[in-house]
């Protein structure tokens, strides 16, 4: 019998949170009172990350048997959480002190909130994408956004001459032609607010008693091209977010690292080998 | 007046085939068998002369000229006319004289050698990649045709038991009526001319000629029907006696269109693929059980009524069987039987094999424990040989209006986890000439998605007309590849293809110069997936997916796709 993903999930998770705890005791009833306690926890720590920032170079060389990239996430996510145990002990829970420390813990803290928040999005946001259909490759977004928006233009002025009259186009112009022109609504799409997209509805329902049924029908089919670009906008503002999280989590890593070893460096050269 | 015209729809659509004169006719009526196949026996709307006039042509070959490659899919059975050919016994050809690559799975250092002898351009080819070697060359024939020759015939000759078929005997029939790959090679020793058959003409030859008929029929026995009810658990325990009483009733029959990929692409244009109305139907449900029907080769659909249409249950590949069920149920219960409960319908095309009741009766099902007897038909929820698993008919019908059943390594994207990163797509570009070999996208149920990417077919229709075999299977049932330095960029699996999974690209040089022929023109090779056969790993698409959302699956068994989709 094989047991579905969710249910592993949770048991990985369990076992890992209780034989977090378990370590943790066990670190302050032996490890903590030891005299060079801080060196191990740092020498861990800074190992760890080491071997979390490495994923990121292995994705770029998929042709090296360096096992899967499944098996290195689910290791970047367990160790990841496991450093902010280890970087607690480091720092012996308490707040840290002077810049340079304090900007290395503010590091820490952003590359492992970074990190949570990329884990969140990844595990929420490609439900969202599918349930909302769809789909579209990110690349070809603007492809597509360009083929709805000469649609939309070619109906407007299509309805002209059949109407005899501007009213249609006039509406383009003045309330559709900014939507169609890019990505729009960034932040609504990110949290699932549907009001802009019920607003331009109810601007073109609106409109419809002024228009003739040539142009009802005309107007019909923009309302379905808005429906349209609102889902492609939907998918632009969630794929780009999947996208754009790595952007400040790999820097920041980068970050943390040269950090650390100036950290490191600073420790030996000044501490004198006391501790 | 409106006159009508009596000729048959598909001599319409495929007059290209024949190639045939009067005089061509007349010589060939002269020859036997010809000459002793009675024309009053065909029917007026498909007459002897017709079918050879439409389905047949003259083909000459030359000395060491390649006629069939062992493993290729052919479409069509050959006699000779004149002139002698070889068969190749043992040992078979190699694979660099076949115009196919000995794939060799890379060893840990040439994976690392990657890493700074990797192009930065996308497709470059290497000389030694195009090189064809120097066992075999290419030659145009009349036509334009392009076929395989091999350069030294003695050497072969010395190195290869071979055995000679002369003019008036066939060869590639069973080939061609089953729809498996070609057994053997047959190469030109001398000057030899061919009369080569479509499988169309060859069947309706067989269906109105009953020496013909026999004569076929007998070959397909002893060679084929043998070894492949072997493979099968019901009748591998049986012993020699009663296999060859199974053998001796064995009906054959072949449904549906032989080149459906071309229908099946029609289909989709037209939006009309799953018309399953449409499908030739091999078992009706309500009928009398008259037999177990054996898919030999191709796919049949098990579906049942449902409103006004019917609903697909499960879908046949080859090897699998329908209506044991049945016929164990009526064997027990002599006095509530029941008829077909499901409709098998072809799709696209199947070959399939009837061992009549009565035999199965007699001879299979005393012989099986009790225990490994079918459950009785009331007993069950679902009806058939095969169960569906958690499948719900949604995704049962999507898989079989796209056809993916026919897949090996279908590439599937569960959606709710794929975060749409791309990371398959680089690694795939990373391990292939900076070019991947899918596309991220394709046909959605719910939240499957099917990748463009190629299936490695179980009845792979691609491998169908590649003139010079670049395209193959890399072991038997394995992964099908191209062989860089013998495709010629004709394009004939690109258009054979039902899924559109094989690209033409134009190919570089190392500095990113494209390389152009002796006209000026880019030379174009076929490129598609090749499952990594040379990466070490398998994969890399699946390899590099973060989120487990990636998996190439064997959807001929579907209890693994209803295990994944939980």
């Amino acid at each position: 019998m094989r047991i579905s993903r969710k249910t592993q999930w949770a048991v990985r998770l369990f076992f890992f949170v209780l034989a977090s705890v378990l370590l943790a005791l066990w670190f302050k009833e032996n490890i903590a009172a030891l005299p060079r306690a801080t060196y191990l926890t740092g020498w861990l720590l800074l190992t760890l990350m080491v071997i979390l920032t490495v994923y990121n170079g292995r994705k770029k060389i998929p042709f090296l048997p360096l096992a899967t990239s499944k098996g290195w996430l689910q290791f970047h996510i367990y160790a990841g959480f496991f450093t902010l145990l280890l970087f607690v002990a480091h720092i012996r829970f308490r707040a840290p002190t002077g810049w340079f420390e304090g900007s290395l813990a503010l590091l820490y803290a952003l590359v492992m909130g970074s990190g949570i928040l990329g884990l969140i999005l990844s595990r929420t946001f490609p439900k969202r994408l599918t349930t909302r259909g769809g789909e579209v490759i990110f690349e070809t977004i603007p492809v597509v956004r360009r083929s709805f928006r000469e649609r939309a233009e070619a109906l407007a002025l299509q309805s002209i001459p059949e109407a005899k009259a501007s009213t249609v186009a006039d509406f383009y112009a003045q309330e559709l032609a900014g939507f169609f022109s890019g990505p729009r609504h960034f932040w609504q799409h990110l949290f699932e607010v549907r009001s802009p997209l019920n607003r331009l509805l109810k601007k073109i329902e609106n409109l419809n008693r002024f228009l003739n049924d040539q142009e009802r029908d005309v107007m019909r089919q923009i309302a379905d091209l808005v429906r349209q670009k609102d889902g492609l906008d939907y998918h632009h503002s969630l794929q780009l977010t999947l996208k754009l999280w790595l952007f400040a989590h790999i820097p920041l890593t980068y970050s943390l690292l040269i950090f650390s070893v100036v950290h490191v460096v600073l420790v030996y050269a000044f501490s004198g080998g006391a501790r | 007046m409106i006159i009508s015209s009596e000729r048959p729809e598909r001599w319409d659509e495929s007059t290209s085939f024949g190639n045939m004169s009067e005089a061509d006719l007349d010589r060939l009526l002269s020859l036997s068998p010809f000459k002793e196949i009675k024309p009053d026996a065909f029917p007026k709307r498909l007459p002897l002369r017709g079918i050879l006039q439409h389905d047949t042509r003259l083909r000459k070959y030359s000395r060491g000229e390649i006629v069939v490659r062992q493993g290729d899919h052919g479409t069509s059975a050959f006699m000779i006319i004149s002139g002698e050919v070889r068969v190749v016994l043992q040992p078979e050809l190699p694979a660099s004289i076949l115009g196919r690559k000995d794939t060799v799975r890379r060893s840990l250092f040439r994976s690392l050698t990657q890493l700074w002898s990797n192009s930065k351009n996308p497709e470059t080819r290497q000389p030694h990649e195009l090189s064809l070697g120097d066992e075999v060359a290419s030659r145009q024939a009349d036509g334009g045709e392009v076929r395989v020759v091999l350069q030294d015939v003695p050497r072969v000759l010395d190195r290869h038991q071979t055995a000679v078929i002369e003019a008036g005997e066939f060869f590639g029939e069973i080939s061609a009526l089953g729809r498996i790959p070609r057994t053997a090679t047959v190469f030109c020793e001398k000057d030899a001319e061919l009369l080569e058959i479509r499988w169309q003409g060859l069947r309706d030859l067989m269906r109105h000629d009953k020496n013909l008929r026999q004569r076929i029929d007998q070959i397909y026995r002893e060679r084929a029907l043998a070894s492949h009810l072997l493979t099968l658990p019901l009748f591998n325990a049986l012993p020699p006696e009663k296999l060859e009483k199974v053998i001796a009733s064995a009906e054959f029959l072949t449904f549906g269109e032989y080149d459906w990929s071309g229908d099946y692409k029609r289909m989709v244009k037209s939006g009309s693929a799953n018309a399953s109305d449409k499908e030739p139907v091999v078992v009706q449900e309500g009928d009398y059980v008259n037999g177990l029907v054996l898919v030999r080769a191709g796919f049949a659909r098990l579906s049942r009524k449902f409103g006004r249409g019917q609903r697909t249950l499960n879908y046949l590949g080859a090897g699998q069987h329908y209506g044991l069920q049945e016929i164990a149920h009526n064997w027990r219960k002599k006095n509530s039987t029941v008829p077909f409960q499901n409709t098998l319908t072809a799709i696209g095309y199947s070959h399939v094999i009837v061992i009549p009741t009565a035999i199965i009766e007699e001879l299979v099902l005393p012989a099986m424990p009790v225990a490994q007897l079918p459950p009785l038909v009331e007993t069950t929820a679902q009806a058939g040989d095969s169960t569906t698993g958690a499948m719900d008919a949604d995704m049962m019908e999507f898989l079989a209006e796209h056809r993916f059943f026919n897949g090996t390594a279908t590439m599937l994207i569960d959606l709710d986890q794929c975060t749409r990163c791309d990371d398959c797509v680089r690694a795939c570009a990373a391990t292939h000439n900076n070019n991947p070999r899918f596309l991220r996208h394709g046909p959605i149920n719910g939240n499957i998605m099917i990748a463009n990417a190629c299936m490695h077919c179980s009845d792979p229709v691609c491998m169908i007309g590649c003139p010079t075999g670049a395209i193959h299977r890399q072991t038997f049932e394995g992964e099908v590849v191209i062989n860089q330095a013998t495709c010629i960029g004709c394009q004939t699996c690109a258009n054979n293809c039902p899924y559109e999974a094989i690209r033409m690209v134009e190919v570089r040089d190392k500095k990113g110069r494209l390389l152009v022929d002796k006209d000026m023109k880019s030379i174009l090779k076929a490129t598609k997936c090749d499952l990594c056969v040379e990466q070490f790993g398998g994969p890399a698409c699946q390899r590099a997916c973060p989120h487990d959302a990636l998996v190439r699956m064997n959807m001929g068994s579907l209890d693994h796709f209803a295990q994944w989709l939980k």
